[in-house]
């Protein structure tokens, strides 16, 4: 006698599969650390994404902004492709997840401000360091090692061929 | 999720696919040294990449894998005579040598030399490690033989073992490189396995379960180190190689042997498992070999004479509900093979990854797949060689080890990660 397993794993069985979808729209923030990545994200961001939102800095200002939804303890302030700036904490706090990118060899401290925000709302953070034309193996462990602590994941990946893969495979297409 | 011409493009490996092609660039494990004991032992039926072969060993030792078809009516050559430096269809007697060329049709006097117009494919078939291997690509771009390290230590310090598995080969691989599913999944058997326990890095695995993850593209494929938090500012890393197109290792555990597997396609809804159990400075040891042999640490246990499981898709893998819900297995399932193959081949014979919802954490599995794609375009349409032909790329080592914090990991474990002859595995 078959098993219910034996039955439910045949080719003809999957074709059963409910068809219903089973997630809904992702949000994702994708935020560029530095001059270097901004160029990328930028590329990235032209192909349209409904899933995605891209930020190409980080900026600090002194006054609140009367949008947020944080107590106004960290003003950092992301500014998208548009020129608009927007507040690095409701931004997080409405996403699903983020992901930085960096340079290898670049400073990608900014990270720490926003690693306190996707902390404040329990977000995971995915990493990508991007390796240049003609740098060290040094230069990707210094953007290790400011990411390190910060990340859930942490990726090194060959130029802006992966983050389009990444992006799409999380459903932020 | 991948689009359904992506999961089209990297599950599929028959001839003339671009995954076909790709997998058709490596030297691949096809059959244990144990499946042809001897010169003219019983020839074996075997399916790889989609292709029906047949494989024995002549009355001189040599090896063929030939095209399983006899060339004359077509019956399966399995029920062939293996004798005298050929095998022998029982039909009508035709005869084929481990080249796949016909050495005698008993029907056709000698002189007329219509044997030597009769050639079936055949595919170079070699034996390293206790392991059969194949290279079915064409022969100019024949790589040298596989250097891996289990293969290339002597035969008393390593042991390999294979078991059927009922679904396409690339969810099974995905499990390999998978590294967050190991505090679930297989949590009962860190404590309990022969070939497992007593490792002082068990407490940092079952002491912090959610590691954080680092993916960084290797030469031949991935390195995925998983960090948890240790004493005295270090941490404990835990690095699984990836080696194109489909070999993985699992980080060892104290002073056990290494182990990890090959993931090889039989057809699309099917693979071989293969698990591989080596130690690099010394022999295995009775109880240890006894253990692989029972089914322990990766290993499975097989129904006598076959290459399947005992626990299999027909008996629902002996599902123990006690078991899962006292805690003593996670999922209901014995032995950490079994745990993993029962959830894979319950996805069905090809997993429908336009439904899937990928993580963060599921990197690994998105950056294997995009190197594989990659690979396969670039040999389609430049003729790169790909990723993990080149025997240098064999030589990467899985490790188990504590960092200081500030310590780089490609700096810290650089040395670790490097197969070494004669030198101890890096393991906590
Ligand atoms: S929880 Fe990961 S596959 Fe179901
Ligand atoms: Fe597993």
């Amino acid at each position: 006698m078959l098993s219910e397993s034996a039955r439910m794993s045949t080719a003809h069985e999957a074709g059963f599969r409910i068809q219903e979808p089973n997630s809904k729209q992702r949000s994702i923030k994708v935020i560029a650390l530095d001059p270097s990545s901004a160029v990328l994200v930028d590329q990235i961001a032209k192909d349209g994404w409904s899933g995605a939102s891209f930020f190409t800095s980080l900026s600090f200002a002194t006054q609140k902004n009367p949008d947020s939804a944080s107590d106004g303890s960290v003003q950092a302030w992301l500014n998208d492709l548009a020129g608009r700036a927007l507040d690095l904490m409701s931004e997080v706090s409405t996403c699903d997840f983020v992901v930085v990118v960096t340079c290898a060899g670049e400073d990608a401290r900014a990270v720490t401000i926003i690693a306190d925000a996707c902390a404040l709302y329990h977000k995971s953070l995915v990493s990508l360091v991007v390796p240049q034309e003609g740098m060290s193996e040094q230069d990707v462990e210094i953007s290790l090692k400011h990411l390190r602590p910060h990340s859930r994941m942490l990726v090194v990946a060959q130029g802006i061929d992966y983050i389009e893969v990444m992006l799409s495979a999380l459903r932020a297409g | 999720m991948l689009k359904k011409e992506q999961n089209d493009y990297i599950t599929q490996t028959g001839p003339g696919t671009p995954m076909g092609e790709l997998f058709r660039c490596y030297w691949l494990p096809v059959l244990l040294s144990e499946e042809l004991p001897e010169p003219d032992c019983p020839p074996v039926r075997v399916k790889i990449l989609s292709e029906r072969m047949v494989a024995f060993r002549d009355t001189e030792g040599k090896l063929g894998l030939i095209d399983e078809f006899c060339a004359h009516r077509g019956p399966s050559l399995w029920f062939g005579r293996n004798e005298e430096c050929g095998l022998r269809c029982p039909y009508h007697g035709w005869k084929f040598d481990v080249n796949g060329q016909c050495v005698e049709v008993p029907s056709e006097p000698v002189e007329s030399g219509y044997a030597k117009k009769i050639k079936l494919k055949s595919y170079p078939l070699i034996e390293k490690g206790g392991v059969l291997w194949t290279y079915m690509g064409p022969p100019e771009r024949r790589p040298p033989e596989p250097e891996y390290e289990f293969c290339a230590v002597p035969l008393k310090q390593t042991y390999s073992s294979k078991r059927l598995q009922e679904c396409n080969w690339l969810q099974a691989m995905e499990g390999g490189i998978d590294s967050s599913h190991v505090s679930f999944l297989h949590r009962g058997d860190l404590h309990n396995d022969p070939l497992f326990k007593g490792a002082a890095g068990n407490k940092y695995n079952l002491g912090d379960l959610s590691p954080v993850f680092e993916v960084v593209e290797s030469p031949g494929g991935l390195l995925i180190g998983a960090r948890r938090n240790a004493e005295d500012d270090q941490y404990y890393w835990r690095i699984t190689p990836f080696v194109m197109p489909c070999y993985t290792g699992v980080p060892p555990r104290g002073d056990h042997p290494m182990h990890g597997h090959f993931w090889v396609p039989i057809d699309d809804h099917s693979c071989w498992a293969w698990s591989y159990d080596y130690h690099p400075t010394r022999d295995l040891t009775d109880d240890e070999v006894a253990a692989m042999k029972d089914g322990k640490g990766v290993h499975v246990k097989n129904i006598p004479g076959t290459y399947i499981p005992l626990a299999n898709k027909t008996n629902d893998y002996l599902m123990d509900r006690a078991a899962q819900k006292a805690g003593r297995t996670f999922s209901g399932i014995a032995g950490i093979g079994m745990q993993d193959a029962s959830l894979q081949e319950s996805m069905g014979p090809v997993c429908d990854r336009t439904k899937e919802n990928l993580v963060g954490t599921d990197n690994g599995i998105i950056m294997a797949r995009h190197r594989l794609m990659r690979a396969a375009k670039a040999l389609a349409e430049k003729g790169t060689i790909p990723p993990g032909v080149d025997v240098e790329h064999h030589k990467v080592r899985q490790a188990a080890l504590l960092l200081k914090r500030d310590v780089p990991y490609a700096e810290g474990a650089k040395e670790a990660l490097k197969a070494k002859k004669g030198v101890r595995q890096t393991s906590v």
